[in-house]
C-alpha cells in the first residue's frame, strides 16, 4: 500500500509541473501586462517619463527577463513555499490566501454536508420506489435544479429576498453586517449564518441531482443482486435488507466521490462569490485574473491543482479501503 | 410503394434507427427536441423576426427592401449552414430507402464530409466577398413624417443595436413586450438575436472538444504503452486544473471575441471524451475484426476511424449533448462576469448581468427573461442527452 502511495505521489510531481508550466505560459504569452494595466493610458505624465516608470516597475516585478528565466525564478521560490507578493495588494500571496481560504472552505463544507444529508436518503428512497411516481417526479425536479444557471438563481434570490422588490429577508452581500466585530460571539454567529443562507443555497441545489443519481444507481444494482434476494428469502425485514445489506454496499462510490468533489467545489464558486460579494478564493481568483496579478494567478492554479490531485489520490485510497475486492497491486 | 415495403422488411433496422425508436418513445424528449428546433428557427430567422428596418417600404414612389439589403455576411453564413443541415436531414431520410444498410454508415460519413466542406468553403467565400452593410436610416421616422408609405415592418420592429435613452429601463408594456434594457433597446429583440450566440457557442465548442478528444483518445487507446502513459499525464494535467478557473484566465488574458470563447471552451473540455474513447479502444484493440483489419494491411487512419470508432462513438455523442448544455452555460457565465462578447452584440448572460442596475435597482424583466432562456435551453439539451443515454443503453432495452 505504501509503495502505491509513494508511486502516486511521485507521479504527481510531473503533473504539477505541467500545470504550472501551462498556466505560466498562458499568462505570459497573452498580450498585455499588469504594469501597463495599472498605469492606464498615461495620464499627465510625458511619454519619456512614463516609459521610465514603466521600465522601473517591470524590473521591480522581474518581468523584464525572458519568460523561461522568470519561470525558473518562480519555481525556485515556490519550492521554498514562497508564492511572492501580490502586485495589486502589495502583500504576500500566502497571506491573502490564508485570509480567503477559510471563508470558501466554510461555505463549501456547509454546502457539502447539506448535499449529502439530502441526497443519501433521497437516493435510497427513489431506488426503493423505482419507476413509481415519487421516483419519476423527484428525478425530474432534481434534473431541473441541476440545469438552473447559478447566476440566474443568485440574482433572483437577491432581487426578491434582499431588496424592496418583494421581501427584505436576507442581507444582499458580504459575510457580516457592519460593525459585527463588536457583537458577542453568539449573535455574531447568527449574523454570519444569516449571511450564508443564500450563498449556501446556490452552492447546494445543483449537487443534489448528481449524488442522488449515484446513490440510486448503486442501490438499484444491489437490490437486484442475489445476496439481497437471499436476505429477503431469509425473512429479514424490508428495513434490514435495504439499510444493512444494500445500502452499505452501494455507499462505496459515494464515499470515494467525496474526496474528488471538494476541490472541484473550491474552484467552482467564482460566480457565487461574485454575486454575493463574498471575499473568498473565487473572488480572489477573479480579481487576480482581471488585474493580471501573475503571482496570485499562479498560486491559485498551483494550490487548486495540488488539492485536486490529492483529492483524486484520497479517492482511490478510500476506494480500496472500503471495498476489499480492490487491491493496490492491480490498481495502478 | 410495394418495392419500398419489401425493402423495409428485408433490410431490418440499423443501430441508428433502433436508438431513434427508443429515443422517440418518450414524449418529454420529443418536446425537448422540438424546443431546440424552435430555438434554431428563431436564431436562423432572427433578422426577419426582430429588426428596426421594414421588409418593404415605398419612398418617393419607389419600392425598397431594407431588411434584405441589410443582411450581413454572418446572416448569409447562417442561412448557408441551415440549408446544408436541412439537406443532410433529407439525405439521411433518402439513404434509409435507397442505400443498403451495410454501406449506409460509410455513405453517410462521406455525405457529411462533402457537405461540411462545402459549407466551410462557402462561409469563407461569403466572409471575404460579401460586404458589411451599414444602413443608419431611421425608417420609422420616415413613415411617421409621411415621407414614406406602404411600410411592412418585422413582427418586433426594433433593432438590437439601436439605443434610445428616453426609453431606458422600462418594464414590459404594449410597445416593448419584455421591456427595455439600460440603453433603451428592446429586450425581446435582444433575446431573439442572443439565441444565435448561445446556440453557435454550444455547437462549435463541442465540435472542437469532441474532435480533439476523439483523436487523442483513439491514439492513446490504440497504441497504449509509453504513448498512453505520456498522453494520460497530459490529460491529467488538464483535469487537475479547476476548469472554470482556467477558462476565465484564458478569456481574461486574450482578446475578447466569440471565436476565442468557442475555442477556449473547446480546448478545455476534451478530456472526458478522450478518456471514453481510450477505454473503448483498449477493449476493441484485441477483438477479431480489428486484428483482421490490421492483418489486411489497412492504413492506420482506416483502422482507427473506419473500423474502431463507429463502435465507440455512441457514448461520445451522448456526452456531446451534455457538452452543448455545459458550453451554453459557460458562455452565459462568462458574459455575466463581463468576459463575453462585447456589446452591442446581444448575449443572454450579458443581458442577465444588467438585471441589477448600476444604481442597485432590481430590474425583474432583465433577470427573468434572459435567465429563463438560458435555463430552458440548457434543460432541453440536458434532457435530450439523458434520453439519448437511455436509448443507447442495451441493458434498458432488454427490459
Amino acid at each position: 500500500m505504501s509503495t502505491y502511495i509513494v508511486r502516486r505521489l511521485l507521479l504527481m510531481i510531473p503533473t504539477l509541473l505541467g500545470i504550472t508550466v501551462m498556466v505560466f505560459a498562458i499568462s505570459r504569452i497573452a498580450p498585455g501586462d499588469p504594469v501597463s494595466l495599472s498605469m492606464g493610458p498615461g495620464g499627465q505624465m510625458d511619454a519619456e517619463r512614463a516609459a521610465d516608470v514603466r521600465e522601473a516597475r517591470m524590473r521591480l516585478y522581474g518581468l523584464d527577463k525572458p519568460v523561461h528565466v522568470q519561470y525558473g525564478i518562480w519555481l525556485r521560490r515556490v519550492a521554498q513555499l514562497d508564492f511572492g507578493d501580490s502586485i495589486k495588494h502589495h502583500r504576500p500571496v500566502i497571506e491573502l490566501i490564508k485570509e480567503r481560504l477559510p471563508i470558501t472552505l466554510t461555505l463549501n463544507i456547509i454546502a457539502f454536508v447539506i448535499i449529502y444529508a439530502v441526497s443519501l436518503p433521497l437516493g435510497v428512497l427513489t431506488a426503493v420506489r423505482h419507476r413509481r411516481f415519487f421516483d419519476r417526479a423527484s428525478s425530474v425536479v432534481l434534473f431541473m435544479l441541476w440545469s438552473l444557471p447559478v447566476m440566474w438563481v443568485g440574482q433572483m434570490l437577491i432581487g426578491y429576498f434582499c431588496g424592496p422588490a418583494f421581501k427584505q429577508w436576507f442581507p444582499p452581500a458580504g459575510l457580516n453586517s457592519n460593525y459585527a466585530d463588536q457583537l458577542p460571539f453568539f449573535p455574531w454567529l447568527v449574523d454570519r449564518l444569516w449571511h450564508l443562507v443564500l450563498p449556501v443555497l446556490c452552492l447546494t441545489y445543483a449537487g443534489f441531482a448528481y449524488l442522488t443519481k449515484l446513490v440510486r444507481a448503486g442501490m438499484l444494482d444491489n437490490l437486484r443482486s442475489d445476496y439481497v434476494r437471499t436476505a429477503r428469502a431469509k425473512g429479514l425485514s424490508n428495513w434490514a435488507v435495504i439499510f444493512k445489506h444494500a445500502f452499505r454496499n452501494s455507499i462505496i462510490p459515494v464515499i470515494t466521490i467525496m474526496a474528488t468533489l471538494l476541490p472541484a467545489m473550491l474552484g467552482g464558486s467564482v460566480i457565487i462569490e461574485r454575486i454575493f460579494s463574498i471575499p473568498g478564493m473565487g473572488w480572489l481568483a477573479f480579481e487576480a485574473v482581471t488585474t493580471r496579478d501573475y503571482n496570485v494567478v499562479m498560486a491559485v492554479a498551483t494550490i487548486g491543482g495540488v488539492l485536486n490531485l490529492l483529492g483524486l489520490l484520497f479517492g482511490d485510497i478510500a476506494y480500496a479501503i472500503v471495498d476489499p475486492r480492490i487491491s493496490f497491486e492491480s490498481a495502478v | 410503394m410495394s418495392k419500398y415495403a419489401q425493402n423495409k422488411t428485408s433490410w431490418g433496422t440499423s443501430y441508428g434507427e433502433l436508438v431513434w425508436q427508443e429515443f422517440s418513445k418518450s414524449w418529454l424528449s420529443k418536446i425537448c427536441l422540438s424546443f431546440i428546433v424552435f430555438l434554431f428557427t428563431l436564431a436562423i430567422f432572427a433578422p426577419f423576426l426582430a429588426n428596426d428596418k421594414p421588409f418593404v417600404i415605398r419612398i418617393d414612389g419607389q419600392l425598397h427592401f431594407p431588411i434584405f439589403r441589410n443582411l450581413q455576411p454572418n446572416d448569409y453564413c447562417i442561412f448557408l449552414a441551415a440549408i446544408a443541415g436541412c439537406l443532410q436531414l433529407l439525405l439521411i431520410k433518402r439513404n434509409r430507402r435507397r442505400i443498403d444498410p451495410s454501406i449506409r454508415a460509410a455513405v453517410l460519413w462521406r455525405q457529411i464530409c462533402i457537405n461540411s466542406s462545402i459549407v466551410l468553403i462557402g462561409i469563407i467565400l461569403l466572409l471575404i466577398f460579401v460586404p458589411r452593410r451599414l444602413d443608419a436610416r431611421d425608417y420609422k421616422a420616415l413613415v411617421a413624417s409621411d415621407k414614406a408609405t406602404d411600410a411592412v415592418f418585422a413582427p418586433i420592429p426594433y433593432g438590437y443595436g439601436r439605443t434610445n435613452l428616453k426609453l431606458r429601463e422600462q418594464p414590459p408594456n404594449r410597445q416593448h413586450w419584455l421591456g427595455t434594457d439600460d440603453v433603451g433597446t428592446d429586450v425581446l429583440c435582444r433575446l431573439i438575436h442572443g439565441s444565435r450566440i448561445s446556440l453557435s457557442v454550444g455547437f462549435v465548442a463541442v465540435g472542437i472538444s469532441t474532435i480533439i478528444g476523439v483523436m487523442v483518445g483513439a491514439v492513446l487507446g490504440y497504441f497504449g504503452g509509453k504513448v498512453d502513459f505520456v498522453g494520460m499525464r497530459i490529460v491529467e494535467i488538464m483535469m487537475a486544473i479547476p476548469a472554470f478557473f482556467l477558462i476565465i484566465t484564458i478569456v481574461a488574458f486574450f482578446p475578447r471575441s466569440l471565436l476565442n470563447i468557442m475555442i477556449i471552451i473547446g480546448i478545455t473540455s476534451w478530456t472526458v471524451d478522450a478518456r471514453f474513447i481510450r477505454a473503448e479502444f483498449f477493449k476493441l484493440r484485441k477483438q477479431d475484426f480489428v486484428q483482421a483489419a490490421v492483418s489486411l494491411g489497412l492504413p492506420l487512419r482506416s483502422i482507427l476511424f473506419r473500423h474502431m470508432l463507429p463502435n465507440g462513438i455512441a457514448p461520445v455523442l451522448v456526452n456531446a449533448t451534455f457538452g452543448i448544455a455545459g458550453a451554453i452555460f459557460i458562455e452565459a457565465a462568462l458574459s455575466f462576469l463581463g468576459f463575453g462578447v462585447a456589446p452591442p452584440t446581444p448575449s443572454w448572460g450579458q443581458m442577465l448581468s444588467l438585471g441589477v442596475s448600476t444604481t442597485g435597482r432590481f430590474l425583474w424583466w432583465l433577470s427573468i427573461f434572459p435567465g429563463l432562456a438560458i435555463f430552458l435551453t440548457v434543460l432541453a439539451y440536458n434532457l435530450v442527452g439523458e434520453a439519448l443515454r437511455d436509448a443507447i443503453d442495451p441493458k434498458l432495452r432488454i427490459q
